[in-house]
């Protein structure tokens, strides 16, 4: 049964046997009614979920602790027409981006066009200089891109921040999709959902795209690390070791895989998803003990890849953000398809007057921090903070970001049978090797809190499948 | 998966030395169980058959620290997160699958804790360990895997079943078992363990402390 009807609205019928939720949707490529058995399976998908051990590491009050990743059964759905125009922006960010990032390092023309002011380069925590004059293989340094983006109530879709270095969150819709196409394949056989299980091959492509010879290895911190989940099933799923550092050793300019038997492999690209700081302790943070010593000499040869390339934080720095419009504009020569959230840099003068005059209506962002740290509402502080952060925002202007609050659209999700509206945003994941091709999924994060914006998972956010639909 | 470091050689044949512990445990824990419900004093016969050190004031202090004892290193809970530590650390190894099960048995553990019935979730635990095993069989296809998987729950089992003063013939058996499959992985293990293993096995009467002495050293080289 296919249904047109243009509005969307929910009948919450309740049965004896269970809250069962009715949902009608509207002309979105025409779902049916089968979407309505996922939902009353959602909970078989959790325990799924559960069994396969989708859990996330917290840390509170110093201590680790593992815990699921709460899934919410009702899908954030995009239209074909939809997905096309975001692929289409998507993929020209990360193409600015990428260029962006090799200009940066090298020639460095977008400072010397004054485009970028350079204080907003050497003054950022992501630029690093040891990158200086360093090209990774075949040019690309962001291979895994993990864009966020809003839509707001208008319709408009925003993008809210760029992760370049080590973006996680891949794995959940994946494991989710596959579990919830067990659970229901009704709803996936009458409706025409794009495929989302191909990230895995997108990913190992761009390992052998980049690989400089030998074997590919993803690379982790270890057990203790809060998305260790996903970089152990995507080990699994690209069928490449889990490596952490004392596996790694660099010899002769080139690094090597220790096997049980003391024989050395030799590794030609490294998925690492540990960061440039605590990368190699020689080059980066020399306090590091779990990176590997002179893996970035390697690096700098040419002798290995290394996904993302180090130095990549530059890009998404939050400071940088409000530049890219600019970037592509100057890079690509092409008017920007997605736009940025309306942003304010109080290192300008009339940036500063307008966001004084404004504080109340704006949300502040810390550039130094992430994981939805560092946010704060203008009309959510005491007068006393509003003074301190005044006091501060003029002494480092360059330290804050501010932007216009986007009534972003909310996506319902259940609640004790109950459908209930909360804010939610959408990470798009572009994958480069020849050129960025954007997965046709993406990781929906949604507040468990009703009253808030703030949507990691890192505070206490869950998260949702992400259907692209298809044409056919 | 082929190429193993030894960190995660080492992390296969512990976990099949943990699960198994766990396994044979919960079967001797749910006879004795069953005897303590009337007859209390049977714990400290449990503790020195196990050589676990008697730490506990009663029975019912037993049969709560004993399976469920967070602080307490001999619990069953304590070995069965250590296997659960290794395979979390094995899963593009081991699959998946394979890893739910650990999974499985973990959430069965908790739910006996919770339990007044204890023995119910624990038959659902040894289910779980059952169903690894055969997973692990069917699924991964890199026999040095399955190997270094097996040679650890022989390995224990021999440990306990020397320690439990088991019947001659299942202690040959799993002696037999070791020997023919020891040298199918990549484990560094001292051959005269294994030597000497086969020949105790020989005697009219089993040499229990020696046995267990010798599996023990397995990995001394």
């Amino acid at each position: 049964m296919l249904l047109t009807k243009k509005k969307l609205f929910f009948i919450i019928k309740e049965t004896k046997e269970s809250a069962k939720c009715w949902l009608l949707f509207s002309d979105l490529g025409g779902m049916s009614m089968a979407e309505f058995d996922l939902y009353d399976r959602a909970d078989d998908v959790n325990e799924l979920l559960a069994r396969y051990g989708v859990k996330l590491g917290i840390y509170r009050d110093n201590t680790f602790k593992e815990q699921l990743f709460p899934f919410d059964a009702i899908p954030r759905i995009i239209d074909s027409k939809t997905f096309d125009y975001l692929e289409r922006g998507l993929k020209q960010r990360v193409r600015a981006l990428n260029i962006f990032l090799k200009d940066i390092y090298n020639d460095k023309k977008i400072l010397l066009d004054k485009v970028i002011p350079e204080e907003f380069i050497y003054a950022s925590s992501g630029y690093a200089v040891q990158c200086e004059g360093v090209c990774p293989p075949k040019d690309v340094f962001s291979h895994i891109s993990g864009i966020d983006l809003v839509e707001g109530k208008d319709g408009e879709w925003y993008i809210l921040e760029d992760n370049l270095r080590v973006p996680s969150g891949a794995s959940y819709p994946m494991i989710a999709r596959e579990l919830c196409r067990r659970s229901s394949p009704r709803t996936f056989r009458e409706n025409h959902i794009e495929d989302n299980r191909n990230y895995s091959d997108l990913l190992a492509h761009a390992l052998d795209y980049v690989n400089t010879g030998g074997i590919s290895v993803v690379l982790t911190p270890g057990r203790y690390n809060a998305a260790y989940f996903e970089h152990s099933y995507l080990a699994e799923r690209i069928h490449v070791s889990l490596v952490e550092y004392d596996d790694l050793i660099v010899e002769n300019s080139h690094l090597y895989f220790i096997d049980y038997s003391g024989k050395k492999i030799q590794v030609g690209a490294v998925y690492r998803r540990i960061s440039d700081e605590y990368l190699d302790c020689m080059n980066f943070n020399p306090e590091s003990v779990i990176g590997i010593p002179h893996i970035f000499d390697v690096y700098r040869k040419g002798n290995v890849a290394l996904l993302n390339a180090p130095g990549n934080g530059i890009a998404d720095d939050k400071g940088i953000y409000y530049f890219v419009p600019r970037m592509i504009k100057y890079y690509l020569d092409e008017e920007p398809i997605l736009s940025n959230a309306p942003t304010y840099l109080p290192f300008y003068e009339e940036d500063m007057k307008y966001t004084m005059e404004h504080f109340d209506d704006l949300v502040w962002k810390d550039v130094a921090e992430a994981g939805g740290y560092g946010v704060q509402f203008g009309n959510s502080m005491t007068k006393q903070q509003k003074q301190d952060f005044i006091a501060l925002l003029k002494k480092e202007p360059r330290r804050f970001i501010a932007q216009e609050v986007i009534d972003f659209k909310d996506i319902d999700i259940m609640e004790k049978g109950k459908s209930v509206p909360r804010k939610a945003d959408l990470r798009a994941f572009v994958v480069s090797s020849e050129e960025p091709v954007v997965w046709k999924s993406g990781l929906t994060r949604f507040s468990r809190n009703p009253d808030s914006f703030i949507v990691n998972s890192s505070q206490g956010g869950g998260f949702k499948d992400t259907w692209v639909l298809s044409q056919s | 998966m082929g190429i193993k470091s030894i960190v995660k050689t080492d992390r296969l044949y512990w976990l099949g030395r943990y699960l198994e512990r766990v396994y044979t445990t919960v079967l001797n824990f749910k006879t004795s169980y069953d005897i303590m419900i009337e007859e209390g004093a049977e714990y400290e016969k449990y503790c020195k058959h196990f050589d676990i050190p008697n730490i506990y004031t009663d029975t019912e202090d037993f049969l709560t620290k004993y399976p469920f004892g967070e602080e307490n290193p001999d619990s069953i809970i304590n070995n069965l997160k250590r296997a659960y530590d290794n395979g979390i650390e094995l899963r593009e190894e081991i699959g998946s699958e394979s890893l739910a099960y650990i999974q499985l048995a973990i959430y069965a553990m908790n739910r006996a804790a919770q339990s007044e019935a204890p023995m119910m979730e624990f038959q659902k635990l040894s289910d779980d360990i059952l169903a690894f095993w055969g997973c692990i069989d069917d699924m991964i296809e890199d026999e040095n895997t399955r190997n270094l998987l097996k040679v650890g729950k022989r390995v224990e089992r021999i440990d306990l079943y020397g320690r439990l003063h088991k019947q001659k013939v299942d202690v040959v058996r799993e002696i037999h078992r070791l020997s023919g499959r020891i040298n199918r992985c990549s484990l560094h293990y001292n051959e005269r363990v294994i030597e000497n293993l086969l020949r105790l096995a020989e005697q009219p009467e089993l040499d229990y402390p020696q046995i267990v002495f010798e599996v023990d050293r397995i990995l001394e080289l």
